[in-house]
């Protein structure tokens, strides 16, 4: 064990000594909090939170990855090249010793560069409200500048307050009128932030609709009645029909309503708010593009129903969000959800495949900004192990080549493998069997990315993590240096090609 | 266990890149290197010097064969730590300091943090690195390197010491005191194993060699016996009048024996060391790394039948230290200070000097002092060695020069 730390620290010395990390760790420092005050994203406060921590997040990521990849390689390669370990492995330290040294060094470096690019990020995140000024101190300082011009307003008038007085004062005053605004716009951005930022929301979604039955038996009435068209395989047919029948189960003509019912639901508190998160398709589009629909949410089992109506008028193809209060949700965390498409459309209304789901909080933002953080570290130490693994036998350069080639796979992986299946295709049973297991072996970085979760404020549960890093850690990266300590085992260190 | 290191017709041959054999670097190779003996294998360049060692060690898989070193496998961790090796040329983390890099190899070698600090220490103090001790190995010359090389080949205190080409890159200073150290080393019941292609090096140190030549053992033997010519004798007196050489040659002639009388010749090694001796007694300024000749000092100092390492940990640290650090910093303006122009000491020793003027011993110790360079150790440690001694009294002389120097001050 001793030995092991005396070679992680000393991978520790040769990374910061040989001012391989310090190229990074100066550009991120300077980077980080000039893309704080420079990224605005959509203008509103929200959108500027969501870009930052987007492209901060992202950024610090890329180059930690370009780092570990780095310094792994460089640490080992480096020293058979320039031969120092002659001097290294001759003394009693075992081989896989000298691997694990190395690799730990390589994470322990990067778990402290990580913690520190992180906390800056976190911290100009935190700050950023305040320094935009949109917190609820400013708001209150606000409402009462507000409420004080209003009884000025009032008192000069000479009467008492009513709705419609404060109504015609407003149009009366630019300045109470501008106030007042002020005052909407900071409600709306604070609960915008907190709602859909500083938070961790977990999502309901409500599960496919199993169709396998009705498509089955409306393929056997067409080949009964001969309607099947004569060129397309079976499979194909069958996809076909899926698709359409799911489609059915998510559209409502006019008039109809659709059901969606969520077992087990459970918040954090008591009076929580929770959001409907949904968006239309429109078979004809409206002319102003609007829909109007009633939903009913609540436990729509009981006689009468416990549920709220809330009618609306939404965008199509724009994501909206519906809130409504856990008191709805039944005690036994049964909540149904009916969405009627009302008579003033003149168009069917589906949602898409991802198009609805029920979001609650549960989490708060600082714990699953933790959590998003050590999805990178697991990264890092996959990235670690495979440059380990390529250093074993390769040459610098060749070895960096590679992990490179694996990191752009892993942050394309679904791109890669939509496109290795299309070109697979042809030659299926041999893709299926050689070239795809290799492929799925290689890790996804997009399935999983941080600003995935941050950005639209969703959960990234412990459970998930704990996944990620079994398959990444416990599976991939122990497979990687299980090969690593075999073929490191058996090199001549000395060896020589003529 | 019969021997320290013994190898079973070891082979190794390296092939190219299909695989093929190309070229049988040490060939069906039986070697035998008894306990506390200072073996040497020779051999020109290319002959599997390093390859054998390399083997030994478990750098290289013999192809075919065995090496059993210390009755076991060289890269066994168990037989390791036995065992220290300094490699052809000194392979250093850079980046590290010479302390670091002592420090690095002993916590490989899992000793305990105090020992560890003693051990470097007394090492650095034995290569003469001490005033150099918190640079860069990266800046070090070639020679100072491979004092680095040694100490840390040392800093488990090894039962068998593998040196490939020990005095590679050293000035005749350095090699004279690895030498020693080697001999030393031996007379404290060491087994030495070194491989050089320097005649003269082996012939000092060695009780027995073997010649290799194309990866096979050409001779093998005692040095003595290998060399000695037993048709000749050789008579060393002092200086004979021509009368009494007349008669000695009169008298060989009648034992039917050709004699050549000369004076004999000094080694110029000897001569050498002489020389550069001389010129640190009248402290002269030098710009080379001549060294402490305090190494076999330092070694009989402490010579033992245990390790002195040992010995020197468990003692405190106050008693055993003092004596040679007084012994290194005598030599730290030496051995650090780089060949550069002292601007200062030049117009100094160029100016016409008053007659009566002593030499000023010590304040060129001080111009010496001035950092030109960054490799020049921190001011405050010379002159705090400067103080130690003059306050030790261990060297009245420099005493004697810097009171008359002070008195020259005050009347000019």
């Amino acid at each position: 064990m001793r030995s092991i730390w005396a070679v992680a620290t000393n991978t520790v010395k040769q990374a910061l000594r040989m001012k391989i990390a310090a190229v990074f760790i100066v550009m991120l420092i300077i980077m980080l909090p000039v893309m704080g005050v420079s990224m605005t994203g959509d203008g509103t406060p929200k959108g500027r939170l969501q870009t930052f921590v987007s492209y901060g997040l992202s950024l610090t990521n890329l180059l930690l990855c370009l780092l570990t990849i780095i310094i792994t390689i460089y640490t080992l390669t480096s020293d058979i090249k320039q031969r120092q370990i002659y001097t290294v492995i001759t003394k009693p330290i075992r081989r896989y010793q000298l691997l694990f040294g190395k690799l730990l060094g390589v994470v322990l470096l990067n778990t402290a560069l990580l913690a520190l690019f992180s906390s800056i990020i976190y911290l100009i995140t935190v700050y950023t409200p305040k320094y935009l000024k949109v917190t609820e101190s400013e708001l209150s300082r606000l409402k009462s500048r507000y409420s004080q011009a209003l009884d000025a307003e009032l008192s000069r008038v000479g009467a008492s307050y009513s709705e419609a007085l404060e109504a015609k004062l407003l149009q009366g005053s630019a300045y109470l009128f501008k106030l007042k605004t002020d005052v909407l716009k900071l409600e709306a951005d604070l609960n915008q932030i907190n709602n859909e930022f500083f938070t961790a929301r977990a999502a309901l979604v409500p599960p496919e609709v199993d169709v396998t039955k009705e498509v089955l038996d409306a393929y056997e009435k067409r080949k009964r009645d001969g309607q099947l068209p004569p060129d397309v395989r079976r499979s194909k047919f069958i996809d076909e029909l899926t698709k359409r029948k799911q489609l059915e189960k998510r559209a409502a003509v006019v008039g109809e309503q659709l059901v969606w019912e969520f077992n087990n639901v459970k918040v954090l508190g008591p009076d929580e708010t929770l959001f409907i998160r949904y968006k239309y398709d429109v078979s004809m589009s409206p002319s102003d593009s609007q829909v109007y629909s009633m939903w009913e949410v609540g436990d729509s089992r009981q006689v009468p129903p416990e549920v709220s109506y809330f009618p609306r008028k939404d965008p199509v193809r724009t994501f909206r969000e519906l809130e409504f209060s856990s008191n709805l949700i039944a005690d036994d965390g049964y909540l149904s959800i009916k969405f009627l498409n009302v008579t003033l459309n003149n168009t069917t209304v589906m949602f898409p495949p991802d198009g609805l789901e029920v979001l609650y909080k549960a989490d708060t933002f600082g714990v699953n900004f933790i959590r998003v953080v050590l999805l990178i570290l697991i990264r890092l130490i996959f990235l670690a192990s495979l440059s380990l693994l390529a250093s074993t036998f390769l040459s610098f350069p060749v070895a960096i080549l590679l992990s490179l080639c694996v990191l752009v796979t892993a942050i394309f992986s679904a791109f890669c493998l939509e496109s290795f299946d299309y070109l697979g295709e042809n030659l299926s049973w041999f893709y299926h069997y050689t070239v795809r297991p290799i492929i799925s072996l290689l890790p996804q970085f997009d399935k999983y990315s941080p600003a995935k979760y941050l950005v639209p404020g969703r959960l990234f549960s412990w459970s998930l993590l704990a996944k990620v890093a079994g398959l990444m850690i416990f599976v991939k990266s122990l497979l990687l240096l299980l090969l690593a300590l075999l073929i490191f085992r058996f090199r001549e260190i000395a060896k020589i090609i003529i | 266990m019969e021997y320290a290191v013994e190898t079973f017709s070891l082979t190794k041959i390296f092939s190219d890149w299909w695989g093929r054999d190309k070229v049988y670097a040490v060939d069906d190779l039986n070697l035998q290197v008894h306990y506390n003996e200072v073996f040497g294998l020779l051999g020109p360049n290319g002959s599997g010097k390093t390859t054998t060692l390399k083997l030994l060690l478990g750098l290289l898989y013999p192809t075919k064969g065995k090496a059993a070193v210390l009755g076991g496998d060289g890269s066994d961790p168990k037989i390791s730590a036995r065992i220290g090796f300094l490699p052809e040329e000194s392979y250093l983390y850079r980046y590290l300091n010479a302390r670091e890099t002592l420090d690095f190899y002993g916590r490989l070698f899992g000793l305990p943090p105090k020992v560890r600090k003693l051990r470097i220490e007394a090492l650095l103090d034995m290569v003469g690195l001490k005033a150099v001790a918190n640079r860069p190995v990266g800046t070090f010359s070639k020679g100072m390197a491979r004092r680095i090389g040694l100490a840390q080949a040392l800093i488990n205190d090894p039962e068998l010491l593998i040196l490939d080409e020990p005095t590679t890159g050293l000035d005749p200073i350095g090699t004279r005191q690895i030498k020693d150290l080697i001999l030393e080393l031996a007379k404290r019941g060491k087994t030495i194993l070194l491989s050089s292609h320097l005649l003269a090096d082996v012939e000092d140190v060695c009780d027995r060699i073997s010649i290799l030549y194309g990866g096979k053992i050409q001779a093998e033997g005692q040095v003595r016996e290998l060399l000695l010519q037993s048709d000749k004798m050789q008579i060393t007196t002092d200086t004979l009048s021509d009368n009494a050489i007349e008669r000695i040659k009169k008298l060989i002639k009648d034992e039917h024996a050709d004699c050549e009388v000369i004076s004999p010749m000094e080694k110029l090694e000897t001569f050498f060391i002489k020389t550069v001796a001389d010129a640190q007694q009248q402290e002269q300024t030098t710009s080379g790394a001549v060294s402490t000749t305090g190494i076999s000092d330092f070694l009989v100092a402490k010579a033992a039948k245990e390790n002195i390492l040992d010995k020197l940990v468990s003692a405190p640290v106050s008693r055993q230290t003092a004596p040679e650090s007084g012994k290194t910093k005598q030599v730290v303006p030496v051995e650090t200070t780089e060949p550069k122009p002292d601007g200062r000491l030049l117009r100094e020793l160029t100016k016409p000097t008053k007659p009566e003027r002593p030499k000023p011993v010590t304040r060129e110790r001080k111009i010496k002092t001035q950092p030109v360079e960054s490799e020049v150790p921190k001011p405050e440690q010379i002159r705090k060695s400067i103080l130690d001694r003059l306050t030790d009294g261990s060297s009245p002389r420099n005493d004697d020069s810097e009171q008359t120097d002070k008195s020259e001050d005050k009347k000019e």
